[in-house]
């Protein structure tokens, strides 16, 4: 009834996800303890992302070309080589940013009583569907970059940031006079 | 001489467990768990004086018991899903429709298998049937582990060796059962090895993380964001409906 590599794989995937656990186990016990007493959500937890006009300048064939026009190709080399660097670390800071709200989530949403099933799925595949965003992102820098991606870059900014607005009207509604109440009793 | 080490090896350390939930109180916290490894002691030396005495029924008898410890193991399952989350109602509460959309998979993929082939009940050997059953448990399990981490839930140490020890035991029961199913009587033999071993390992894990009662570290905070949830539920769908329009428009323009 259960084919042979379906098996497998599932017994893959289970032993896989018991070694993350055993390696972030003592991790998550660690964060318990030392954010029990802060805050659920923090006013400054936002995404602390570089602005768009930055975030457009970087993947912005512009630069290149002036660069080009100089003729000089070892300049040609720094400045590719200097802007792909950081193309990759925007890209490492939106996904951390990107987990950040997420996991504030889920430290909000996992105590709540009546947490709704099906929105929480949509939050997760959200959040998955920028993560792989940003994944993708990284290895199209890395092998045409940063110019060459600049439509998506854009895009997954914007996305990142309606989440982050998403979370933030979260925060607001949660942080109200009774829930202030029940967080200082 | 290999698998007798390992059976005698088993049977120590399942009466070394038992001896220190006894001492520990730990029989009392997790009681399902502990009658299973009872059951399997049973099962381990029941096995023993059958195979010793009476051969003849030596394969009933062990497909009988070992059925009962996949029941039973399902409720290690339960007691991992009521421990690890009684503190948290979200997440036990994603964990409970997530369960029950496996469930409904489950059956409607088995409901549509025998439809189609009116003879897999009839023709499976126990074999077969207890891989089904194990990967279905594989698939309750891997779905809590990755609830656990998603939410970051935290484990006190006894329940992360309960966990991870019989997490590992039943996935290594599906990779052996899996390759035990189709292959030659030399490769069974190894397999049926590595099955008895990976029991030692869980085992092993068991001693090491059930040594004395340690409580699952629980937040402090009480957060009763529940008065809210829906009109914060509300507010996040209305955004993310925003976003999804967002990407539409993005990936068509």
């Amino acid at each position: 009834m259960i084919g042979i590599p379906t098996a497998l794989l599932l017994g893959t995937v289970l032993l896989l996800l018991l070694l993350l656990m055993a390696a972030r186990g003592s991790a998550a016990a660690r964060e318990v303890s030392s954010r029990s007493d802060a805050p659920l959500f923090e006013e400054e937890a936002g995404l602390d992302l570089c602005p768009a006009e930055f975030v457009t300048r970087i993947f912005c064939p512009d630069d290149l070309e002036f660069v080009s026009n100089t003729g000089s190709r070892p300049l040609q080399e720094l400045f590719r080589r200097e802007r792909k660097l950081v193309a990759l670390v925007w890209v490492h800071q939106t996904s951390i940013a990107i987990r950040r709200i997420m996991r504030e989530h889920t430290q909000a949403a996992r105590q709540s009583h009546d947490l709704h099933f099906l929105t929480e799925t949509k939050l997760v595949l959200l959040y998955a569907e920028l993560m792989l965003i940003c994944g993708m992102l990284s290895l199209a820098i890395q092998a045409a970059g940063p110019q060459r991606v600049r439509g998506l870059a854009v895009y997954a900014g914007a996305l990142s940031g309606r989440l982050a607005q998403a979370q933030h009207d979260f925060q607001a509604v949660t942080a109200g006079p009774e829930f202030r109440g029940a967080r200082s009793s | 001489m290999l698998s007798q080490s390992i059976w005698w090896a088993s049977i120590t350390l399942e009466v070394f467990l038992l001896a220190r939930a006894i001492r520990g109180k730990l029989v009392f916290r997790y009681p399902v768990f502990y009658f299973y490894l009872s059951f399997i002691m049973f099962e381990d030396v029941i096995s023993f004086v059958v195979y010793r005495w009476k051969p003849a029924f030596y394969s009933h008898t062990y497909w009988t018991t070992e059925f009962l410890c996949v029941l039973i193991g399902c409720g290690i399952v339960f007691e991992i899903y009521r421990v690890g989350l009684a503190s948290f109602p979200g997440t036990a509460r994603m964990a409970r429709n997530i369960l029950v959309v496996l469930f409904i998979v489950a059956a409607a993929k088995g409901m549509v298998a025998a439809a189609n082939d009116h003879q897999w009940w009839l023709e499976a050997g126990t074999l077969e049937l207890e891989r089904t059953l194990r990967v279905m448990q594989a698939v309750c399990v891997a779905a809590l582990v990755a609830l656990f981490l998603f939410y970051s839930i935290p484990f006190g140490k006894n329940l992360r060796g309960i966990l991870l020890g019989y997490g590992f035991f039943i996935g290594m029961r599906v990779i052996t059962l899996t390759f035990f199913i189709g292959g030659s009587d030399a490769s069974r033999q190894f397999w049926g090895y590595i099955y008895s071993a990976s029991y030692l390992i869980a085992l092993g894990v068991w001693c090491v993380h059930l040594w004395s009662y340690e409580a699952s570290p629980a937040p402090r905070q009480t957060i009763q964001i529940e008065r809210h949830y829906q009109h914060v539920a509300a507010a996040t769908q209305r955004r993310l409906h925003e976003a999804r329009a967002y990407v539409a428009k993005a990936v068509g323009s």
